[in-house]
């Protein structure tokens, strides 16, 4: 089959082409024929009694986005609390807390009088 | 830009149709369309047009690696009992026959437009190739098939003069 016929087949599958390319394909009746055998064609190749698969596959990358988020949640969480307790306390960690009781000490006097 | 759930509501059928083919067995075909959309759903890939040609692709190079596999276990493709098959599926078997027959990227291009309904630019992308040799490669292998598939293809012309002839006599 020559490739003048090519057109024929461009026609078939609503591509562009030459209409002129078209009509001088289709006189000739080898051209014809071969424009009913590819209707045929099509019809028989394709696939009968064949049941798609309904849903689509669980996307895998979900659960990575689901840990991401928990991770992130858990940060922020530890972050918060940090900050918020550092501002609640009052006293500064830098120094030592005020006496609770002060004892006042006297000087040693040996018994005896020192002998 | 397409999602992965817009991509198998849009084309899990066509995916599906050209594995039927490709393959030649339904139970097959419906694992490979999962795995490819299962790719699909893995890929950080952002999908430019309507992301056609790269799903073929993925589903191309699905058929190339399950033959290769195939081609290592011989023993573990599927056997179909002759004597049992209705006779709409020993043109089924024909044509599965005729298909396996084609050298590889023949066979998708032409897949990729009689079953999936691909244009000629989506399968240019999808196989690598420029438009003007998709369009040439389908041609040839129309008439390739043609030949192959003779007896098939009459029977066609003959059912479809039959019905026509029993619509006109209906209507008269």
């Amino acid at each position: 089959m020559s490739t003048a016929h090519e057109v024929i087949s461009a026609f078939l599958d609503d591509e562009p082409f030459d209409p002129q390319d078209l009509a001088s394909a289709l006189d000739d009746p080898a051209g014809r024929t071969l424009l009913i055998d590819s209707l045929m064609l099509r019809r028989i190749v394709q696939p009968v009694d064949a049941i798609p698969p309904m849903k689509a596959a669980a996307p895998a990358r979900r659960f990575g986005w689901r840990v991401a988020a928990a991770a992130a949640m858990f940060v922020v969480t530890l972050t918060g609390g940090y900050l918020v307790g550092e501002r609640r306390s009052t006293a500064p960690v830098d120094e030592a807390p005020p006496p609770t009781r002060v004892v006042q000490a006297v000087p040693f006097v040996p018994a005896g009088g020192g002998r | 830009m397409a999602d992965s759930e817009g991509l198998f509501a849009a084309y899990h059928h066509r995916v599906f149709k050209y594995f039927c083919r490709a393959v030649g067995h339904g139970d097959t075909a419906r694992d490979l369309t999962q795995e490819v959309f299962l790719r699909v759903s893995r890929s950080p890939v952002a999908v430019n047009g309507d992301g056609s040609a790269w799903l073929f692709r993925i589903a191309r190079n699905i058929v190339l690696d399950h033959q290769r596999s195939q081609a290592r276990h011989p023993e573990s493709s599927a056997l179909t009992d002759e004597a049992a098959r209705p006779a709409h599926q020993d043109v089924s078997t024909a044509v599965n026959a005729a298909l396996a027959a084609l050298p590889a990227l023949d066979r998708d291009v032409f897949l990729m437009r009689e079953v999936a309904g691909l244009g000629y630019e989506e399968i240019a992308e999808a196989c690598e190739l420029t438009p003007d040799a998709v369009r040439s490669r389908i041609h040839r292998t129309r008439v390739q098939l043609r030949d192959q598939l003779a007896a098939p293809i009459a029977t066609s012309r003959t059912m479809a003069a039959t019905r026509s002839e029993r619509t006109r006599k209906d209507d008269q």
